[in-house]
């Protein structure tokens, strides 16, 4: 077994920290605290080359394997203050981009990725609903074949850079009788007929990817919008689920990283009752639990680009690394309020920005409940 | 054990247990009695893999394949004998 990453690899991870840091971290406080998402910073994001790394080249990608991906997205998460903008990267490149470069045809994947790849669009998913969240598949948006078109009807919720998307990859329902296998997706474009972005939702944290409601009113689709076939839709998704919960993650490891860098030189600058906080035990055990977190949370995610490079399925794998990954970052963020005290409380440190922002990834790509309902299942429970 | 039998045995005891059947009508819809949902079928395609020797591409996870046990087995059957 070797731990070592190859020199391309460390390579990878250097230059996304160098481009995160020089680039995306101006008035992340204020972005914040406004709600507002930064369509320059995606285009930048792309044109380094962010969007395109596990995209072939021929359609403006790099090819990078899903462990070379995954490094890169770690030295960006450690980069980069601002976890809303890796957010909505990532939420395009497993939810919207993969869909289409695994299920698509060569003209949709012409159509769609180059321009995803380069930034001139950008791509959003639409699965969840008012009344199905984690029962994805009890969608009730509806898609009725009429001619050379499909016909969807129905409201979308939480639909992650909703307001700002050019393309969206939407689930629904061709046949209610037949569950999860009556879901389909389809590529839905913003100016298609039919189609009204909402209200934007106002949330606790990853307030500079902004998610919005989206109504399908009669929007006609045309039938070559068809993602793979009728009644496929619930295994696109998990499929696109399994790299998202992969990757989406190891921007957060970076993050964790950095947050732990940041928690050992407070513990050993501050200074109460005449010796640095960190001298106490009580600091730094906290902070010896952070590193425990990241060590085993890197491990974790690593074993899933192992096992999906290998054997191409990651599932169970994959929700115990979504699970522990997300609930290690919340605790860890948690602890570095608690060592920064006061100050930790305050906007300007920034480190209460993380924890609301951490929150949201105990819910997102399936929640901390549902990924154990997953690990249960495959232990036979 | 036949096919059938190995896939009937594999749905009563592991996917369709709370369901309290001892059998499983060959042609009843699977889907439409929500015999098979969405964590069940992660588990099924992984024993029709293990079990049967096959490779279940994602794009095969369709209705037409899963509806039932009678077209699961033939689903099994044409992928056995491509392979």
């Amino acid at each position: 077994m070797n731990f070592e990453l190859s020199k391309d690899q460390v390579e990878l991870k250097k230059s996304a920290i160098r481009f995160a840091q020089e680039t995306l971290n101006e008035n992340v406080i204020e972005r914040d605290r406004d709600a507002v998402y930064s369509r320059d910073l995606l285009k930048q994001c792309a044109e380094f080359g962010i969007q395109g790394s596990a995209v072939p080249a021929r359609y403006g990608g790099s090819n990078l394997d899903i462990f070379s991906t995954m490094v890169r997205m770690e030295g960006l998460g450690y980069g980069c203050k601002d976890n809303g903008l890796i957010f909505a990267v990532n939420g395009q490149m497993w939810t919207v981009q993969m869909p289409i470069l695994r299920f698509g045809t060569d003209e949709q994947k012409d159509a769609y990725l180059p321009k995803l790849c380069r930034g001139e669009w950008i791509g959003a998913n639409s699965v969840t609903e008012p009344d199905a969240g984690s029962d994805a598949f009890g969608l009730n948006t509806s898609a009725r074949l009429d001619g050379d078109h499909y016909v969807l009807n129905g409201r979308k919720t939480f639909s992650t850079m909703a307001p700002a998307a050019d393309v969206f990859i939407v689930y629904a329902t061709v046949d209610k009788r037949k569950g999860f296998m009556g879901v389909t997706a389809f590529i839905v474009e913003r100016n298609f007929p039919g189609l009204r972005v909402g209200r934007t939702i106002s949330k606790m944290g990853l307030r500079t990817a902004p998610f919005a409601e989206i109504h399908f009113e009669d929007c006609r689709v045309p039938v070559k919008n068809l993602l793979s076939k009728e009644g496929n839709g619930s295994a696109i998704f998990e499929d696109t689920v399994e790299w998202e919960r992969a990757c989406i993650l190891a921007g957060f490891l970076g993050g964790m990283e950095r947050q732990l860098e940041q928690c050992i030189k407070h513990a050993a600058t501050r200074k109460q009752f005449g010796k640095a906080i960190g001298k106490n035990q009580s600091v730094a055990n906290k902070i010896v639990d952070m590193k425990v977190r990241l060590e085993t949370a890197r491990l974790l995610l690593y074993k899933v680009a192992w096992t999906k490079q290998t054997q191409g399925k990651a599932i169970m794998d994959a929700a115990m690394a979504k699970l522990y990954v997300s609930e290690s970052w919340k605790a860890s963020c948690l602890d570095a309020v608690q060592i920064h005290g006061g100050y930790g409380y305050t906007t300007e440190y920034e480190v209460e920005r993380e924890l609301r922002d951490s929150i949201g990834s105990t819910l997102y790509s399936g929640t901390s409940e549902i990924q154990r309902n997953i690990v249960a299942r495959f232990l036979g429970l | 054990m036949t096919i059938a039998q190995s896939i009937e045995r594999f749905l009563l005891t592991e996917v369709a247990a709370d369901f309290g059947k001892t059998t499983l009508d060959p042609d009843a819809d699977l889907l439409e009695q929500r015999i098979i949902d969405s964590l069940a079928i992660l588990k099924l395609v992984t024993f029709l893999e293990e079990t049967c020797g096959i490779k279940v591409n994602d794009e095969e996870i369709v209705p037409e394949n899963f509806q039932s046990l009678n077209s699961l087995v033939k689903f099994v059957e044409q992928k056995q004998r491509k392979s």
